[in-house]
């Protein structure tokens, strides 16, 4: 994926994607380290997604970190709805790493998390971590309770998260980017 | 008898406007530079359209995902055994390799594409023989396209695509998104099925390209694409360079690590 810099270079695009159940904070996670105005829509819910909240993200999130002159991260948040599922083998082409974000106070949510990782997993292998976010409530699974009810094996990241919170963010981002790093050609 | 002219004299609206209303039968063949069309008509309305010779026959199912090729030798041996009168898309519904739907949306998007396609020539020989059948193997529609629909649907995307075309001057062209803006953007508000053409949006594939992936027509993706390049969001370059060709995402990229060094490094200084 190339286009020129200012300087006349070839500019690099790389994708990460951001997945997650309905309400696990994907659009607050990429706001949060974005280094432009996330483009996301924002829509009245018109399903079962208005119970747990008023407006939810009806398709997906998109933020962009610029790395340098020549090499732009973009950031694309799938959106939470079964009915987008179709969305999901599209965005997940090409894209670099995987993060699943978790809300860790909401259990019943833990199901479709997983049928989220297993979709990604499966199709392809994929450098992932799980992100268990809102870990500042009083009520939040911690991440090791969260990774025996994900029933992910030990390998896989589990990663303290409060989506709000760039420093947060950002460690999760540089945990995915280890994983990718082990794996990249020297 | 053959009806014979050119578009040029007397226009193609006028003449599909002449088969809607006189409940016309038969086969129209355009031509215009290298470029070959047939529609079929049956008491007035639009029964297939194939851009010759490229997609007359059966194998156009195959290259539209809706049957595989086994399949296809199946339904051609069992419409060979059929009274006259039966169509390969008959046979293929009946033996339930795909549903009539499936057929329909996907020969509609097809052949609606033809037809609009046909609106842009300026000139153009035509040729309409009445009451000849369409070719034994073509794929028909299931449902038969009424004309006016497509006449007014026509006249509209030509006046729309001479706006668009000012700034997409063509579907074989690269687009993607600006990596560096000079402006914040513009909160947008997308639907998902502009999501699913910006989703597509890589620096690699082209508009065209764009539009087989998402089954959608090249008048339907440009026509969004234009409404992001209004908004600063993308941009459209060139035409594809071989260079360009080899970072087609097929997979998950190969990466260096010295490539992902850079982002841990830039990430940290945040």
């Amino acid at each position: 994926m190339h286009q020129k810099s200012a300087r006349g270079d070839a500019v690099q695009t790389v994708k990460m994607v951001v997945s997650g159940a309905v309400n696990a904070g994907k659009t607050q996670f990429i706001k949060a380290i974005s280094e432009i105005e996330v483009v996301s829509t924002e829509r009245r819910a018109t399903d079962a997604t208005r119970q747990v909240k008023e407006a939810t993200t009806v398709a997906m999130d998109f933020g962009r970190i610029a790395i340098a002159d020549d090499l732009v991260l973009h950031l694309f948040g799938t959106p939470g709805q079964k009915r987008f599922d179709f969305m999901w083998e599209i965005l997940a082409e090409g894209m670099l790493g995987l993060i699943v974000l978790v809300d860790s106070t909401r259990p019943e949510t833990f199901r479709e998390t997983n049928r989220i990782i297993d979709y990604f997993i499966s199709q392809r292998d994929i450098a992932y971590v799980i992100a268990a976010n809102k870990q500042d409530r009083p009520n939040a699974w911690s991440p090791d309770e969260l990774r025996l009810a994900l029933r992910q094996p030990s390998h896989v990241k589990v990663l303290p998260c409060v989506a709000s919170r760039r420093e947060s963010v950002k460690q999760v981002l540089l945990e995915l980017l280890y994983i990718i790093q082990e794996r990249s050609e020297l | 008898m053959a009806l014979v002219g050119n578009i040029r004299d007397f226009g193609l609206s006028d003449f599909l406007y002449l088969i809607d209303r006189g409940d016309k039968s038969g086969t129209l063949q355009l031509s215009h530079l290298r470029e070959k069309v047939l529609l079929c008509f049956a008491q007035g309305k639009l029964l297939f359209a194939a851009q010759c010779p490229a997609d007359q026959q059966g194998e156009l199912l195959v290259q539209l995902g809706l049957i595989n090729a086994l399949q296809l030798e199946q339904a051609r041996q069992q419409l060979r055994a059929q009274p006259q009168g039966a169509t390969l898309t008959w046979v293929i519904i009946s033996r339930g390799f795909a549903s009539s739907d499936q057929l329909q949306h996907a020969l509609q998007q097809h052949t609606e594409q033809i037809v609009y396609n046909l609106f842009s020539w300026p000139e153009g020989e035509f040729r309409f023989e009445q009451n000849q059948p369409p070719p034994p193997d073509a794929p028909t529609l299931p449902r038969a396209l009424s004309v006016d629909r497509l006449i007014i649907e026509g006249v509209r995307r030509i006046d729309e695509w001479g706006e668009i075309r000012n700034r997409i001057p063509s579907s074989d062209l690269v687009v993607r998104l600006v990596a560096l803006p000079d402006q914040p953007l513009p909160k947008l508000q997308l639907s998902a099925e502009e999501w699913r053409v910006m989703a597509r949006i890589n620096g690699s594939y082209t508009l065209a390209e764009i539009a087989r992936k998402n089954q959608r027509s090249e008048f339907d993706i440009c026509r969004i694409v234009y409404g992001f390049l209004t908004t600063g969001l993308v941009e459209v370059g060139g035409k594809r360079t071989a260079d360009d060709q080899s970072a087609i995402p097929v997979e998950l990229p190969r990466i260096k690590r010295a490539l992902v060094d850079r982002i841990i490094n830039r990430l940290k200084s945040i």
